[in-house]
């Protein structure tokens, strides 16, 4: 089905000038036939609030239709001290191939407990968020194959959240689910976090209509909106389940919970 | 770059090349390991109580050929680390060689705590991670099982690309289809691992092995296991399986040509 | 000989792991935009990256990169307008809606981004911080020309490797007056008064080249410009979501809203009588 709307035409077709017919492919000698990669499925998400950011994800890592563990974290705490990062407030979720997501998670660790050590002051969010950027976009032509998500409290005390694609192009959101299933949570989040395609009700109907305005969540109602976008995506995705982790970072610090999801 | 709108911003086949499928496949001029030659089957692993318990059979097979039929693919670290080895043989001896050096450098050095099993498994993984990046992969999947710093049971894996998980049991190969379910009806979390006795994670990975005997073809009915506990590691190399039962055999219809 | 003897009696272990230059260079605090990029250890890395990254000749290419744009800017006598869509695809799936894709290099600079959404960001944030070196430097502004060519330079190093940006540089200085600059990873660099860029730059070009005049008005100039990334949102798939518009002017930029498509759509269907083939019956 989707090779009938890649919308990639016959390419031997005629082009407007240049010639387009496939040259050979590039000569030289292929030496390596080594795939790099893997997905380790599962999948990530985060929400901003005003006071505060919610980072969640699944614990399941999977190879093909295999569950390697269930319990394999893909939230880490970023630079804060000793082996159990007391005193972070930096959350990074990494999915995809969890060897490319562990290093990204170490490099990013490194560089932020560096920066307390050489300015004496933690790192803002926006100025890891930008680092963050260029290490991966640093692995441009041999990427880490990983969507990573990072979430903290800004300089004002507003939740931030900052997602990536595999090269570094970044963003900052209200909300954005990563992963596997960011297909199965990502338009949820957008009717219940914005309040994509919501009308006011009483105003109207047709072109009548006033859109419903989005406005910060309090923190109970995303937490349940996480909970349910999690217990949704493992009934329909495969490679989604085990159990859910939870950081809720505010200006205290953070808070991490785990709550079990079906193991089926 | 292509400006054509149905492919704007994507490589041009006249700069580029025609896009190049076969990167995708593992086939063609080998100068590094690119596929495995030698090779060991499935390992298996399971935490209890006080420890660990790791088995893998005695066989380095070529294709399909039982080529060697006593190489131990066990290795003991120190008193409390047990690596296993699956994959490829040739890349395990060198590994072997470098857990060597490791150790003479670790003995030279001062300090009086002896490399943990966690140790251990983050400098593994590290070497994996660093030969898959360099496209040089070590072909191998490793089970790292001992005791972390706190003395408390680790079983945790290491494979060619860099991906490392822990699990109270885990099972390479073959064995992460057949034994896995096997070993997670009796450790399904890490919770129940305080339920299970030395002896009954013995008894739980012997009758794994036998299970992949029957069924995996790169098999033997030899094989070696380790039992990492606080005491230090008991290591049997030469352990037959016992107590077959073929009977299940006679059961089995339907396969090629035979049809009652 | 030396050096083979050398190497065959190196310990094993040297080779394995981080090396010593990893770590030092983890923990000094190098540039953060620099030049030194990893490759893969192939021989036709290009090929490799194209493999892994070129979703429209594999959809099912495993790395999909943020692709998919329609952005135009128009020089006229009160200035230049920029205006951009705002959506982000990686295949068919919309990765985003709300990607800005002017890029602020400085309070009279602006890039835009169109192709591979971190070859944009990465390398007008290196131009930003060129452009504030040659400020420091020469104790005055750069001029657009320049700036334009020291991105167009820089890209043109990478040709080949596959970088994939379209991007167009807009400022006003007082020696040049209002300019505009389009560069893209081939290494081309043009000067113009109007230029559309992206999947959907043929779709803006057709209300662009219909409307314009350098003798436009302020407000007509930035509704031309809403008009044209309009149409374009209409008719390509790979670009919709909010549009984002901007004014150059002698002393800086000026920013005119990042407003859904949507409901400016519906505006000018029901208000202005445009866009005639689609239905208003809710039925």
């Amino acid at each position: 089905m989707s090779a009938i709307f890649s919308g990639a035409p016959p390419q031997d077709g005629l082009g407007y000038s240049f010639k387009q017919s496939p040259t050979a492919v590039p000569s030289g000698e292929r030496q390596h036939g080594f795939y790099p990669y893997t997905d380790n499925g599962g999948s990530t998400l985060g929400i901003s609030g005003a006071d505060f950011t919610i980072m969640a994800g699944d614990t399941r890592s999977t190879h093909g239709y295999n569950i390697n563990t269930r319990y394999a974290p893909k939230l880490f705490k970023i630079g804060g001290e000793g082996p159990d990062n007391k005193g972070a407030r930096i959350v990074l979720s990494v999915v995809g191939f969890a060897a490319d997501g562990d290093a990204l998670q170490e490099k990013m660790d490194t560089i932020v407990k560096m920066y307390k050590y050489q300015h004496g002051k933690p790192i803002t969010v926006s100025a890891c968020a930008q680092r963050l950027s260029h290490v991966l976009y640093n692995k441009r032509f041999f990427p880490y194959y990983v969507h990573a998500i990072l979430g903290g409290i800004d300089e004002d005390g507003k939740g931030a959240l900052y997602s990536y694609d595999p090269v570094g192009s970044y963003e900052r959101e209200q909300c954005r689910a990563a992963g596997a299933a960011a297909s199965l949570i990502m338009p949820f989040l957008d009717n219940q976090v914005n309040f994509k395609n919501q009308y006011m009700p009483g105003s109207g109907t047709g072109h009548d209509l006033k859109v419903r305005q989005a406005q910060p969540l309090p923190r109970n109602t995303v937490e349940d909106l996480v909970r349910d976008a999690f217990t949704s995506a493992v009934e329909r995705h495969i490679e989604v389940g085990d159990g859910l982790q939870m950081m809720i970072i505010t200006k205290d610090g953070i808070e991490e919970t785990y709550t079990p999801l079906k193991r089926d | 770059m292509n400006h054509l709108p149905q492919a704007w911003g994507r490589p041009r086949d006249d700069v580029y090349g025609a896009y190049d499928h076969s990167h995708f496949q593992t086939a063609g001029p080998i100068q590094h390991t690119q596929s495995p030659i030698v090779t060991g089957t499935s390992v298996i692993a399971a935490k209890f109580k006080d420890g660990v318990v790791i088995a893998a059979d005695n066989l380095a097979s070529y294709g399909s050929l039982a080529r060697f039929t006593d190489v131990k693919r066990l290795r003991k670290f120190n008193d409390q680390v047990v690596v296993g080895f699956g994959g490829d043989v040739s890349d395990m001896q060198y590994l072997d060689r470098l857990l060597n050096s490791l150790d003479v450098r670790e003995n030279y050095s001062s300090s009086d705590t002896p490399m943990n099993a966690k140790n251990l498994h983050t400098y593994l993984a590290k070497v994996m991670y660093k030969r898959r990046s360099d496209f040089n992969p070590l072909w191998n999947h490793l089970l790292i099982a001992g005791l972390d710093a706190d003395e408390k049971p680790f079983l945790a894996s290491a494979d060619l690309l860099g991906t490392t998980f822990t699990s109270p049991t885990l099972a390479t190969g073959f064995g992460a289809h057949l034994a896995q379910p096997i070993l997670r009806r009796s450790l399904p979390d890490e919770s129940s691992v305080q339920n299970v006795t030395k002896e009954e994670a013995v008894e739980l990975v012997k009758e794994c092995m036998k299970v992949l005997f029957y069924r995996d073809a790169r098999s033997m009915d030899k094989y070696s296991i380790a039992v990492i506990s606080k005491g230090g590691v008991e290591l049997r190399e030469d352990e037959k399986l016992e107590n077959q039962s073929w009977a299940f055999a006679e059961r089995i219809r339907g396969y090629g040509t035979q049809t009652v | 000989m030396d050096s083979l003897v050398a190497r065959y009696t190196r310990p094993a272990y040297e080779e394995e792991g981080q090396s010593h230059q990893d770590q030092q260079e983890l923990s000094r605090a190098g540039p953060e935009l620099s030049l030194k990029f990893a490759l893969p250890p192939v021989a036709q890395s290009a090929s490799w990256l194209r493999a892994m990254t070129d979703d429209y000749s594999n959809p099912n290419c495993p790395i999909k990169i943020a692709h998919g744009t329609t952005t135009l800017a128009f020089r006229f006598k009160g200035g230049i307008i920029v205006a951009t869509d705002s959506r982000a695809t990686a295949g068919n799936w919309i990765a985003s809606q709300t990607v800005k894709k002017v890029i602020e290099i400085n309070n009279c600079l602006l890039g835009t981004m169109a192709g591979g959404a971190a070859d944009c960001q990465y390398w007008l944030a290196f131009l930003g911080m060129q452009c504030r070196l040659h400020e420091l430097r020469h104790k005055r502004r750069i001029s657009v020309a320049a700036a334009s060519k020291i991105l167009a330079n820089l890209v043109y190093s990478y040709k080949g490797m596959g970088l994939s940006m379209g991007t167009m540089c807009a400022g006003v200085t007082p020696q040049e007056g209002p300019a505009l600059y389009y560069i893209d990873s081939d290494g081309t660099r043009l000067a113009g008064n109007l230029f559309c860029v992206g999947s959907g730059q043929t779709f803006a070009y057709g209300v662009l080249d219909a409307q314009y005049s350098y003798d436009l008005s302020d407000e007509d100039a930035l509704e031309l410009g809403r008009r044209s990334i309009l149409a374009a949102t209409h008719r390509d798939a790979y670009s919709g979501g909010s549009i984002n518009l901007y004014h150059v002017k002698e002393d800086g930029w000026v920013k005119h809203g990042f407003n859904d498509t949507n409901p400016i759509f519906w505006e000018t269907k029901l208000n202005k009588g445009e866009f005639s083939n689609v239905t208003s019956e809710l039925v």
